[in-house]
């Protein structure tokens, strides 16, 4: 599905969609200068901006060239943690916010970006939130959509160990393994990115919440589930 | 329900008893305060009682014998007091009320007003903390939130009583003090020249509706309690048509002194509050208190502006008057 395909909502109340992530149609320059000016935009709990979301990154990550697999498992409404493989850099956080983008029409929050002064404000009015799993856990409460990366490696192709901590503490809400790799042989960029969505992933039936046995099995079968389609 | 409203002459105090005057489960309602209602009563009992006074505290509580405790005299510094009259008559009035009413033989359940500030803010700490998160206050407000919780837990722990503590966003209202409520109407508002931390915010209303909520369901356990949405520094200064003028550093020193200058006292509360915001996971509160339509955070900024459209009436009109029998 191309952006050009999902059809935008038209903000009757200046929240941008803060409830539910939905992306919104976009303000002209002058307005969007004028709204911020005014201070008339909403802001999260989490530090996001939504408004300045659609306004600033939309458009840039709208235009990776991607490909995704799978996409009609990623949830049009309501909360849900995507795992997803990361290397060093930024790449593959932008990449799948433009799947999401692109698949669900929404806005995605990215775990665990650095928070240096400045870059800091910016990551996180973009969307960015912090790694402390009780913060995850809340901003999947709140109904957001959020991706957790595995531990960087340094091959583009490499599956790390699995956020074992956000995995415990977000027991009970949709987890699906996401692999995020260069369409180019060895792994470089010249051909359009592949995002592949996974089957969701669940914790066995009874499981309590903040399990740690059943949040490192569920860590491994995420792991596991990004590796194999990172072979692919 | 026998309920005692402590701190009865604040805002606060004063909505929630009038919230329990129109209940028909409620019996009674008392409370005390060293200052007089801010609006109309009609069938509390209301004593005029300095919280420090420990024996007419006592003896007012003792006669009463409440059922259930809505717990208010838990004092901001800067909003009506300074900060060591602040701790000391929290301190006083949570001790001496609280037991007096466990003393009285009918108590069986305490609702306390706490403050987010008892996460504290800063390096190290979950940005927005259930309430499992630990407990690290940075300021003196936070600290005094956190003794009264104490004592409250104490109390629930020895005598088997359902105890909760509301941990209240920043209470602000058009008509009710707060320090943040001053600065923020400030004609020039210092603002983090580096930072744009998010708040959240909890209307007078609500914190009130809050409150009864959580006495009539024996709520057990901390709820923190915020206006859903949050505001950021930047955006809320000019929401107001003001002026943002960027502080860094050392620079807070001259920006606090300036705005006390200016008749708006910046305690520590409410600075930790603009340069690195207070914001917390409401969603406890929403579930087990049904508080599903809190006035969101930009409209309680909004309503902060609007203060000063509020038209007085005559004084004679807006006289409380309850009861007062000290």
């Amino acid at each position: 599905m191309a952006l050009d395909g999902i059809a935008v909502a038209t903000p009757s109340v200046p929240n941008y969609g803060i409830d539910n992530d939905r992306l919104l149609a976009r303000d002209s320059v002058l307005d969007a200068l004028r709204r911020r000016w005014d201070g008339r935009y909403a802001v999260d709990e989490f530090g996001g901006d939504p408004h300045l979301q659609d306004f600033l990154l939309a458009p840039v990550v709208g235009r990776i060239p991607l490909r995704v697999e799978g996409g009609e498992r990623l949830p049009r409404d309501g909360a849900a943690l995507l795992v997803a493989n990361r290397g060093p850099g930024f790449a593959e956080p932008l990449v799948l916010s433009g799947a999401v983008q692109r698949e669900a029409g929404r806005r995605l929050r990215i775990v665990g970006l650095p928070t240096p002064p400045l870059l800091g404000v910016l990551t996180h009015k973009l969307g960015g939130v912090g790694r402390r799993a009780g913060d995850v856990a809340a901003v999947l409460r709140a109904g957001h959509l959020a991706a957790a990366p595995l531990a960087m490696t340094l091959s583009a192709t490499g599956a790390g160990e699995a956020p074992r901590a956000v995995i415990a503490a977000t027991l009970g809400f949709a987890l699906l393994p996401v692999a995020v790799r260069p369409g180019g042989p060895v792994g470089l960029p010249v051909r359009p990115w592949v995002v592949s969505v996974g089957e969701p992933l669940a914790p066995p039936e009874g499981t309590e919440p903040g399990d740690p046995l059943a949040a490192a099995e569920l860590a491994e079968q995420a792991r596991t589930a990004i590796a194999d389609m990172l072979r692919r | 329900m026998r309920v005692l409203v402590t701190g009865m002459g604040g805002h606060l105090g004063t909505k929630v008893a009038q919230l329990l005057e129109t209940r028909d489960d409620v019996e009674a309602v008392a409370g005390f305060d060293f200052v007089p209602p801010r609006r109309r009563l009609s069938r509390s009992v209301f004593k005029r009682i300095d919280p420090r006074d420990r024996d007419r505290l006592i003896d007012f509580v003792r006669d009463f014998a409440p059922t259930a405790v809505a717990h208010f005299g838990v004092y901001e510094p800067a909003a009506r007091m300074g900060v060591r009259a602040s701790i000391e008559a929290s301190e006083d009035c949570t001790v001496n009320a609280l037991g007096a009413a466990v003393r009285a033989g009918a108590l069986d359940r305490v609702v306390v007003r706490s403050g987010l500030e008892v996460y504290g803010r800063g390096a190290g700490r979950p940005e927005v903390p259930d309430e499992h998160a630990p407990l690290g206050p940075t300021s003196p407000y936070g600290r005094i939130c956190l003794d009264v919780e104490a004592h409250a837990a104490g109390l629930a722990r020895r005598h088997g009583i359902p105890v909760a503590s509301l941990r209240f966003a920043p209470i602000s209202g058009s008509r009710s003090p707060s320090p943040f409520g001053r600065l923020l109407r400030l004609p020039a508002v210092p603002v983090p020249a580096l930072a744009d931390p998010p708040f959240q915010l909890l209307h007078t209303d609500d914190a009130a509706r809050a409150m009864v909520e959580a006495l009539l369901r024996g709520a057990d356990g901390a709820f923190n309690v915020v206006g859903p949405g949050a505001a950021s520094p930047w955006q809320a200064v000019r929401l107001g048509n003001r002026i943002p003028v960027p502080f860094f550093g050392p620079g807070w020193l001259i920006a606090t002194r300036i705005a006390e200058l200016a008749g708006s006292p910046v305690p520590l509360h409410v600075l930790d509050l603009i340069r690195k915001g207070c914001a917390a996971d409401g969603s406890r509160a929403e579930a087990e208190l049904g508080l599903t339509d809190l006035v969101p955070t930009q409209e309680v900024v909004a309503d902060l502006y609007a203060w000063a459209s509020v038209t007085a009436l005559p004084g004679a009109a807006t006289a409380a008057t309850a009861r007062v029998v000290g």
